[in-house]
C-alpha cells in the first residue's frame, strides 16, 4: 500500500491545503460547459451517481459514454442495463478509456485503487481523471501519472437528487478541487468548473476546496455528527423511553421522524432557530444538556479528528477492508438487532411541534454534535466554510435518510468510510454517555416538560440566547445560507 | 310558486336558441343568471317572462304576473313610442306619451308609483315624453313599472347598468326589502354586483344552463367567478418579454421533424418507426389509449426522454445529439401535463411560478426582472388571481394550479405549446376554465398548439391536424 499523501507534506503545506474552501460566485461560471465541449467523457461505474451525473452532463450537451468491466457487459448486469436503456454508448475499459479526454471515476471509494490501477495505463497522454471523493489520493496515496490532470467534482447529494434537481432547472451544492500535483497544463480548474456546470451544480452553489480539505472534513463530519451522533442518539433515546414506560411505537416514531423534523429547523435557521422552536424553559433545558454533552464528548471528537488528520482512521479502516470488513459487517448486523431498529414506528399522530417539545434531548444532541464537530474541525485548521458544510449543512440529509430507512439501511446507504467511522463513533460514544443517560427522564425525551408555569429568569434567557447566537457556526452559517437565500427561499 | 323547466329548448326568431334547459326555481330562492356576452343569459331570463318559441320540453308553474326589466323590453317600449310618432304623415308635432302615462299603464298601484318616482328622483320628468328620456332615465321608468306591478316574480336583466351610484344603492336596498315578498331572478355579469340576498347562481354558456350553484358553496362560487372573469374580461394574453426573447427560428424549417422514431422499454417497442413533422403555425391533436406512447413521444420532443439521443430528431433547428443542451430545446417549448403538476410541489408564490416559465424551471432560481414581474402580474390579472400573487402555489386548488401552469407555459410565447391532457383530473367547471384559457391563447398568439387527449373525438376548435397512436401489444414470446 502506498503512503498517506497528506503525511508526506510539510506542515506549512498541510495547513494551506486544509484551509482551502471558498464559496464561488456564479459569475465564475460564465464559460458554461465550454471547456468540455466536444471532449469525450467516459464514466466508470453506472450506479446512482454515475448514471445521474452522466444524464445531466449529456443533457448539457456533452459527450458521455460508460466504461464497464467486460463481465458486467457480458452478464448484462444492472450497471449495463442502466447505461444502455438510457441510450448511452457502453464499452469495456479497453474500448473506451483510450479515447477519453476525461475519465470520471464514480465507483465506490473502496474500489478506487483497483479501478485507477486498471484505468491509468489505458488513458491517453494529457487526459483528465476526475474523482468525486479524494480518499484514494489523500489517504491511500495513489500516485497518478504526471501527464494526467486530476480533479474532483463532488455533488453534495445522493445521485437521484443530482438528477431531480437538474431536471427542475436547478442543481445541488457541489464541491470542486484540483489536485495541484497533477495539473500539468493548468486546465484543472476550468475542467472542474465546466463539469460542475454540466451537472447543474453551479446554480446551487460551488465550493472551491482542496482534495485534502475535502477528505479530512468529510470524514470528520460523517463519522461524528452526521451518522455517529444520530445513530448513538437514536439508540440511547429509544432505550431510555422504553425503560421509562413510554409506548415503544411512539418512541420509535418520535426518533425516526424526529431527527428530520428538528434538523429541518436547523437547515433553515441554524442551531439558533432549532432551539428557538422550543419554549423558553425547554430551550434553557436543551442548552444545559448540550453543554454537558459537549463536555463529555469533546475528547471523543478530538480523537476522531486527530485520527483522521494523522491517518490512523484510514489505516485501521483499510485494515478492516483487507480483513473482509469483519468489524464493519459484524457491527452492521448488530445494528439490525437493536430494539429501536426492530420496533416499527407506531400508528400515532405526532405534530411537527411535538417532535421538538418531546425531543428536547434530541435537540441538545444535535446542537452538541454540530458545534463540537465544527469546533474540532476549525481547530484542526479546516476553515469555517468547509466545517459548516460538513457538519450542520449535511445533518438534515442523514436525518432524512433515517426517517426513510432507519439505521440499518442508513448505514448501508452511506459510503464505506462513513459507515466505518459511524461504527467507531458509536462504539466509543455509547459507553461514554452511559452515566449521563442515567439522570435522563421523560421530561426531556418522550413527554416534554409539562410545566404549569413556563416563566423563566430574564437574565438566564438572555445568557442562553446570546451563547446560541454568538457561536461561530452561526456566523458562517448566516453568510453561507445568505448566498443561497434567494434560491432556497423560492424553492 | 314552483317553476319547472324540463329539457326545454326555446327558439328566439331563429336568432338564438336555448337548448335542453333543466331548471327549478321556488319562491324561497333568489337567483342570479350569469354568463358571457351572447351566452344566452338574457334569453333564459326572458323565457321566464314568456318569451321565445318552445320547440321541445316543458315549462311549468310560471306565475301570472312577471315583472320584467331588460334592454329588450326597454327597446320594445321605445320602438312602440317611436311608431306612435306619426308626425311625418300627420304634419303635427307629436310629443309622444308622457312618462306619467307610461307608468300608469296596466293599472299599477298609484301610491307605490309615486313613492318609487320620488325614490328614483323622476318627479321632474313625469310630464316629459318617454321617448325623450335618456337611456338611464328610461331604464328607471322600466324599473318603476316592474316594481309597481306587484309581480309574483321579478326578472331584472342587468338592472344596475347605467344607474348612478346613489340610485344603485337605493335600488339594492329596495330589492333587499322585497326578499320576503317576491322571488327574484337577476341577470348580472359582475360578481361584485351580486346582492347579498342571492341564494343561487345559474351559469349559462352557448345557450345551455351549464352550472347551478348554491351561493354558500364557496368553492364552486369562486370557480364560477374565475370562469366568468376569463370569459368576460377584455384583458388579452400578455406579451412576451423582449429582454428574454426566444431566438428566431428559420422560417423555412419545420418546428419538429421525427424520422423513423422508436421507443423501446425492456425490449418491447412502444413506438415503432414513426414519422411526424410539425410545421409552423400548425395545431395538432395527438390521441391514443393509455400505453400507446403519447407521453413518450412528447418527451422525445421536449428532450426529457433519454432515448432522444438514439433517434433521428430535428427540433427547433437542432439535430439532437450534436452538443446542444436540453435547455436550448426547452426554451422553444411551453409544456403542461398532470405529471408536471405533480412535480411542481413548491411553496413559492404564484407570481414566481409564472416567471419560472421564462427559465423552464420548477421553482425559480434566478432573480426576476421588473419586466418579468409585470408580465406575470398581467397573467395573474387575466386569470383573476391578482389578489393572490404571493399565495403559495401548493395552497391553490387543483384546477387553479392547472390554470397557473398553463400561464407559466405561455409566458414566454413559445413557438410550440404542448398541452398533455390538460383537462385530466378536472371537474366540469375547471375543464371549462382551462378550455376558456386555451381558446384565449390560441386566439391571441402565434404559438402552435399540440393538444394531447385520450379521445380522438374530443376535439378543440382551431386544431385541424391529427395523429392517433395505437397501443402495440407485446409480441408473443
Amino acid at each position: 500500500m502506498s503512503n498517506n499523501y497528506f503525511n508526506t507534506l510539510p506542515l506549512r503545506e498541510q495547513l494551506e491545503q486544509l484551509g482551502k474552501c471558498r464559496f464561488m460566485s456564479i459569475d465564475e461560471f460564465s464559460d458554461g460547459v465550454e471547456a468540455l465541449k466536444g471532449k469525450k467523457m467516459v464514466v466508470i461505474g453506472c450506479g446512482a451517481q454515475g448514471l445521474n451525473q452522466g444524464l445531466n452532463l449529456r443533457d448539457s450537451g456533452l459527450d458521455v459514454s460508460y466504461a464497464l468491466r467486460a463481465e458486467a457487459i457480458a452478464e448484462k448486469r444492472q450497471s449495463w442495463k442502466n447505461a444502455t436503456e438510457n441510450g448511452f454508448v457502453v464499452g469495456t475499459y479497453e474500448e473506451l478509456i483510450p479515447t477519453a479526454d476525461v475519465v470520471l471515476n464514480l465507483t465506490p471509494d473502496k474500489q478506487h485503487t483497483s479501478v485507477v490501477n486498471a484505468v491509468m495505463p489505458l488513458m491517453k497522454e494529457g487526459a483528465c481523471l476526475s474523482y468525486s471523493h479524494g480518499f484514494n489520493i489523500v489517504e491511500e496515496g495513489m500516485k497518478i501519472r504526471e501527464d494526467l490532470t486530476v480533479i474532483m467534482v463532488a455533488p453534495k447529494c445522493p445521485g437521484s437528487e443530482v438528477r431531480a434537481e437538474y431536471v427542475r432547472g436547478f442543481g445541488v451544492p457541489t464541491l470542486i478541487a484540483v489536485h495541484e500535483d497533477n495539473d500539468p497544463k493548468g486546465e484543472g480548474l476550468a475542467l472542474a468548473k465546466a463539469y460542475a456546470v454540466g451537472t447543474g451544480g453551479h446554480k446551487a452553489g460551488v465550493l472551491m476546496s482542496s482534495f485534502i480539505a475535502e477528505v479530512k472534513s468529510d470524514l470528520m463530519g460523517e463519522q461524528t455528527i452526521l451518522c455517529g451522533m444520530l445513530q448513538t442518539g437514536s439508540l440511547l433515546c429509544f432505550d431510555k423511553m422504553v425503560e421509562e414506560g413510554i409506548d415503544p411505537g411512539y418512541a420509535s416514531k418520535l426518533i425516526q421522524y424526529g431527527w428530520e423534523t428538528i434538523t429541518e429547523a436547523l437547515k433553515y435557521g441554524g442551531v439558533t432557530n432549532m432551539l428557538d422552536r422550543l419554549s423558553n424553559p425547554a430551550k434553557i433545558k436543551a442548552y444545559d444538556l448540550s453543554e454537558e454533552l459537549k463536555q463529555i464528548m469533546r475528547p471523543l471528537y478530538n480523537k476522531h479528528q486527530d485520527d483522521i488528520i494523522d491517518g490512523t482512521f484510514s489505516r485501521t479502516m483499510m485494515e478492516d477492508w483487507a480483513n473482509d470488513d469483519k468489524n464493519l459487517l459484524g457491527w452492521r448486523a448488530e445494528t439490525a438487532e437493536t430494539a429501536f431498529e426492530k420496533t416499527p414506528a407506531g400508528d400515532v399522530e405526532i405534530s411537527e411541534q411535538e417532535y421538538f417539545d418531546n425531543g428536547i434531548l434530541m435537540v441538545a444532541m444535535v446542537k452538541a454534535g454540530v458545534e463540537l464537530a465544527f469546533e474540532t474541525m476549525t481547530a484542526a485548521g479546516i476553515i469555517a466554510d468547509s466545517a459548516y458544510y460538513e457538519s450542520l449543512h449535511e445533518t438534515p440529509l442523514i436525518a432524512n435518510t433515517i426517517a426513510r430507512k432507519k439505521l440499518y439501511e442508513m448505514n448501508a446507504t452511506i459510503s464505506d468510510t462513513a459507515e466505518y467511522g459511524c461504527y467507531l463513533y458509536n462504539h466509543a460514544c455509547l459507553p461514554l454517555l452511559a452515566d449521563f443517560m442515567k439522570d435522563i427522564k421523560t421530561d426531556v425525551i418522550g413527554k416534554g416538560l409539562d410545566l404549569e408555569d413556563t416563566g423563566v429568569d430574564n437574565a438566564r434567557l438572555i445568557e442562553v440566547n446570546t451563547a446560541l447566537r454568538s457561536h461561530p457556526v452561526e456566523a458562517i452559517g448566516a453568510v453561507l445560507r445568505g448566498h443561497m437565500a434567494d434560491m432556497k427561499k423560492i424553492v | 310558486m314552483n317553476i319547472r323547466l324540463d329539457n326545454l329548448t326555446v327558439n328566439f326568431d331563429d336568432r338564438f336558441q336555448l337548448d335542453e334547459i333543466n331548471w327549478q326555481l321556488d319562491d324561497t330562492q333568489h337567483w342570479v343568471i350569469t354568463g358571457a356576452n351572447g351566452s344566452g343569459k338574457s334569453a333564459l331570463a326572458a323565457v321566464l317572462a314568456g318569451a321565445g318559441d318552445t320547440l321541445s320540453g316543458t315549462l311549468e308553474g310560471l306565475p301570472p304576473k312577471v315583472g320584467l326589466v331588460s334592454f329588450e323590453a326597454q327597446a320594445e317600449l321605445i320602438e312602440r313610442e317611436r311608431k306612435k310618432d306619426d308626425a311625418d304623415i300627420m304634419d303635427v308635432i307629436s310629443e309622444g306619451t308622457p312618462v306619467r302615462e307610461i307608468l300608469c299603464e296596466g293599472g299599477r298601484n298609484p301610491e307605490l308609483i309615486s313613492q318609487l318616482v320620488t325614490m328614483f328622483k323622476l318627479d321632474s320628468l313625469l310630464d316629459r315624453a318617454f321617448r325623450k328620456l335618456s337611456t338611464g332615465e328610461s331604464r328607471k321608468v322600466m324599473l318603476i313599472r316592474a316594481l309597481a306591478s306587484e309581480p309574483d316574480l321579478l326578472v331584472l336583466d342587468e338592472p344596475f347598468d347605467g344607474l348612478d351610484a346613489d340610485t344603485l344603492k337605493m335600488l339594492q336596498q329596495y330589492l333587499a326589502g322585497l326578499v320576503e315578498s317576491v322571488p327574484m331572478v337577476l341577470v348580472l355579469n359582475r360578481f361584485d354586483e351580486f346582492p347579498d340576498f342571492i341564494t343561487h347562481i345559474a351559469y349559462v354558456d352557448h345557450g345551455r344552463l351549464q352550472h347551478q350553484i348554491d351561493r354558500h358553496d364557496s368553492k364552486a362560487y369562486n370557480e364560477l367567478y374565475q370562469l366568468l372573469h376569463l370569459k368576460t374580461t377584455d384583458l388579452e394574453v400578455p406579451g412576451a418579454d423582449p429582454e428574454t426573447a426566444i431566438p428566431r427560428l428559420d422560417p423555412t424549417q419545420p418546428l419538429v421533424r421525427l424520422n423513423k422514431i422508436n421507443i423501446t422499454y425492456d425490449g418491447h417497442r412502444i413506438i415503432d418507426s414513426l414519422d411526424w413533422t410539425i410545421e409552423r403555425n400548425q395545431h395538432w391533436q395527438l390521441s391514443g389509449p393509455n400505453g400507446s406512447g403519447k407521453t413518450g413521444l412528447l418527451s422525445l420532443i421536449t428532450g426529457d426522454h433519454p432515448q432522444c439521443y438514439v433517434n433521428d430528431i430535428f427540433v427547433f433547428g437542432f439535430q439532437r445529439g450534436n452538443g446542444e443542451s436540453i435547455w436550448q430545446i426547452k426554451q422553444f417549448i411551453g409544456y403542461v401535463s398532470t405529471a408536471l403538476q405533480w412535480e411542481y410541489k413548491v411553496g413559492t408564490g404564484l407570481r414566481n411560478v409564472i416567471i419560472s416559465g421564462f427559465y423552464d424551471s420548477i421553482g425559480l432560481y434566478t432573480k426576476a426582472t421588473d419586466r418579468q414581474k409585470k408580465i406575470a402580474d398581467e397573467w395573474l390579472a387575466l386569470l383573476g388571481m391578482s389578489d393572490r400573487a404571493d399565495t403559495p402555489f401548493n395552497k391553490l386548488s387543483y384546477g387553479d394550479q392547472r390554470l397557473l401552469l398553463i400561464a407559466r407555459a405561455m409566458v414566454k410565447h413559445p413557438p410550440l405549446l404542448i398541452l398533455d391532457e390538460p383537462c385530466l383530473g378536472l371537474d366540469d367547471m375547471n375543464r371549462q376554465l382551462v378550455l376558456a384559457l386555451i381558446e384565449k391563447i390560441c386566439a391571441g398568439s402565434e404559438t402552435s398548439v399540440l393538444y394531447v387527449n385520450h379521445h380522438a373525438e374530443d376535439r378543440i376548435k382551431g386544431i385541424d391536424n391529427y395523429l392517433k397512436l395505437e397501443k402495440r401489444e407485446p409480441a408473443a414470446g
